[in-house]
């Protein structure tokens, strides 16, 4: 067994960046991810790591430096939260639709306004459609184990794709807790050196990313669709061979917990899904069938396993940690992928949407008992209204549409 | 928790469940002064924490995410949670009812709600030279009703060496439970109990300033009742919230909502005699806190941060000079975002 230590999430995941022997590290400051970079820099500085250590002058320009660098052959590291995201996103595109397999972890911050500090999903769901592989951690441990978990998944031949590891701003990034670090050798059995088929190279030179015309254009995307469709058969061999390796063993795509006879469901991802199965253990102990399905990919969305988990609840609660103005409902992506996700069931549970921890709002166990106290109520009316609930707001009693 | 806005009766069932949740759970809450003091902070509450874990319990040690990025002298806090049982709720911002609060440097008490949410019979240990009673005269504005015991221990001051180790949860490399943070954790272990010395100084890398804390301690007893672990907090409600503008007023003159009196433990204090009204002071302040009044300068202590720049650049010797803020009973600002 390895090495446990009390880390946070941003200091799991420079470990996990240090034990992935990565090659170039592209950054710049901004909170929650800023302490991963302090950690890298420090571990470059002492010689800990070789790598290359480029201070970016924004978060487009660490994009691009990355870019570039993976184009090269190196495996590569950034990473960035909130309003330095969202002014990344012209390079995100060009990144997965040139296929090269950066990782760019988010330690999530709300974009403004608000303007605080505080945790919420919105900023990396923006780019939940540019290609990247996307999923969220529930802990430092989870967050250390998605770093390595994901380069295999982007860097598989299959793939090839770029890959954002999430972690709830704070809550993981912040808060530390016990990470078991890999014994030597461990890491290089799971993670073999990054050999792409195609680098920049003068001796074979390579155009990537050509300039086409509009009529190539849809084939060309149809190549980033398919290496998405792949992901969704490598990523269980990967999460298999996880297992194997370090002795954690992950569903693949979605935590099924306590969901088998649950008669009532949380879906939901990251830091409030897990303090969702606190309040599963402790209604369970009053008998309440009450389960959560907690997803690990956003991107791919696991459409099917998700309607396999949560197909036979009475009622369906998402907690949605994200904003779409203006969406179906009025909700966020979350709501939309999982509503999509069971349209073609025969026997649909109703699925009510609680928009939880916006801005980055503490959400505690007894708003898990509100929640859940609606969704009973739900369960005894054929097409329950309203069916999105702001925690923590009154929104009016639960009633018959 | 998201308050329960306009919810009456549902707010019942609420608050049973928070009592099961925090069963068995000891929150410590740590202030201290921005950068200068953040490492002694964090290497409190981690090495009390890490201590708990010795004797089996379940514990958390953070800082205060709004509090940072912190900037020096701005009141900031760390916090660490000791459970007899894993701790169900690990993802909250603050600690709501800490039952063990400590101050790292005294005029602190003059500037922050140091004692809100205390649990009844909860503790409050100052790094301060005084006899714990005496500090009771800074917080005459406090309902002091839930208060156990004040303490005293002499601590020292805060080297800024290693300061930053640590900082926004990286880890520290630089060794935990030195200078001043040891003597204070065996300070709340003395009084609290909520971990044994032995423990302490088996992770500190000073056990002798852990013990010296320990054993030096002044307490004065109040006569607030015991804490009792499975007591549930009281949520507090807000009042029905509809949407908050994102555009606003903004303040003009004096923001309350950003006052800045409680970064200072130096008061610039102007002799009148001497003071030939040159305005250099107005002048170089930054934050517009000397108020040029002909028939004597005087010194807005809402906001001034008692930085320095006033004294230093005064041209005339002796026309302000700095003062230990504890030296004066006024100006107590009690401020927190």
């Amino acid at each position: 067994m390895g090495k446990k230590m009390k880390l946070a999430g941003t200091a799991a995941v420079a470990q996990a960046v240090k034990a992935a022997d990565v090659d170039v590290i592209c950054s710049y400051p901004i909170r929650p991810y800023t302490a991963t970079m302090i950690e890298l820099a420090r571990m470059v500085a002492t010689g800990e790591l070789d790598a290359e250590f480029v201070h970016g002058e924004g978060e487009h320009a660490q994009l691009s430096v990355v870019l570039g660098a993976s184009a090269a052959g190196a495996r590569v590291f950034t990473g960035t939260s909130g309003v330095g995201f969202t002014y990344a996103m012209e390079v995100l595109s060009p990144i997965s639709g040139e296929f090269h397999p950066v990782q760019c972890m988010v330690g999530n911050r709300t974009l403004d306004p608000p303007g605080d500090f505080g945790s919420e999903h919105t900023e990396a769901m923006t780019g939940r459609d540019q290609g990247w592989i996307m999923g969220w951690a529930e802990s430092p441990q989870e967050a250390f184990d998605n770093t390595l978990i994901y380069y295999r998944i982007g860097e598989d031949p299959r793939v090839m794709l770029p890959q954002f590891p999430c972690q709830d701003g704070y809550f993981i990034t912040h808060i530390p807790d016990v990470v078991e670090l890999p014994e030597p050798g461990q890491v290089e059995k799971f993670l073999p050196p990054f050999r792409p088929k195609h680098s920049l190279d003068p001796a074979k030179p390579v155009i990537m990313g050509p300039q086409c015309r509009a009529d190539q254009g849809a084939a060309i995307e149809l190549g980033r669709t398919n290496a998405m469709k792949r992901a969704r058969q490598v990523i269980p061999e990967v999460i298999k061979d996880f297992g194997l390796q370090f002795g954690r063993y992950y569903d693949p795509f979605v935590e099924k917990y306590k969901t088998e006879d649950a008669e009532f469901i949380f879906v939901g991802q990251g830091a409030h899904a897990r303090t969702a199965k606190s309040f599963v253990d402790m209604a369970r102990a009053s008998g309440q069938k009450v389960g959560v399905a907690r997803l690990r990919f956003m991107r791919p969305f696991p459409y099917e396993d998700l309607a396999q988990a949560i197909g036979h609840a009475k009622v369906v609660g998402i907690l949605e940690n994200s904003n779409s103005f203006g969406s179906v409902l009025d909700s966020g992506p979350v709501t939309i992928e999982t509503r999509a996700a069971l349209y073609d069931l025969e026997k649909r549970p109703k699925v009510l949407t609680f928009m939880e921890g916006l801005g980055g709002e503490v959400v505690r166990l007894n708003d898990f008992a509100w929640m859940y106290k609606i969704m009973k109520e739900a369960a005894g009316l054929r097409n329950p209204t309203p069916k999105v609930f702001w925690v923590g707001f009154d929104t009016g009693a639960i009633q018959e549409a | 928790m998201a308050p329960c806005r306009g919810q009456g009766k549902d707010c019942n069932a609420r608050e049973e469940v928070a009592g099961v949740a925090t069963k068995g759970l000891t929150e410590i809450t740590v202030w201290y002064r921005g950068i200068t003091e953040g490492k002694i902070s964090r290497d409190i509450v981690n090495s009390l924490a890490k201590a708990a874990e010795r004797e089996g319990f379940y514990t958390q040690a953070f800082d205060n995410y709004g509090d940072l990025p912190d900037r020096v002298y701005v009141p900031c806090r760390s916090y660490a949670r000791i459970s007899d049982s894993p701790i169900a709720e690990p993802y909250l911002y603050e600690n709501d009812h800490p039952a063990i609060v400590a101050v790292v440097e005294p005029t602190m008490l003059k500037g922050v709600p140091v004692l809100k949410g205390l649990r009844p019979g909860g503790v409050l240990v100052v790094n301060s030279d005084q006899e714990p009673q005496s500090l009771l005269r800074y917080m005459s504005d406090i309902d002091l009703s839930n208060l156990g015991a004040i303490a005293t221990v002499r601590a020292g001051g805060g080297a800024l060496e290693g300061a930053l180790s640590g900082i926004e949860g990286a880890t520290d490399v630089s060794g935990m439970g030195g200078g001043a943070a040891g003597p204070i954790a065996g300070a709340i272990a003395r009084i609290s109990g909520i971990v044994e010395l032995s423990s302490l100084e088996a992770v500190v890398i000073d056990p002798s300033g852990a013990r010296r804390g320990f054993e030096e301690v002044k307490v004065h007893w109040l006569g607030a009742e015991g804490y009792s672990p499975g007591e549930a907090p009281h949520d507090e409600h807000r009042a029905l919230g509809e949407e908050v503008p994102a555009i606003i007023p903004s303040p003009v003159g004096e923001n309350d909502g950003m006052i800045t009196g409680n970064w200072r433990f130096l008061r610039p204090v102007i002799n009148q005699e001497k003071c030939t009204q040159c305005r250099v002071c107005d002048i170089y302040c930054p934050d517009a806190c000397i108020n040029p009044d002909p028939a004597g300068f005087t010194v807005n202590l809402k906001y001034c941060k008692g930085c320095g720049i006033c004294w230093t650049e005064c041209p005339v010797k002796g026309a302000i000079t700095p003062v230990p803020e504890l030296d004066f009973a006024d100006g107590v600002v009690r401020f927190m975002i």
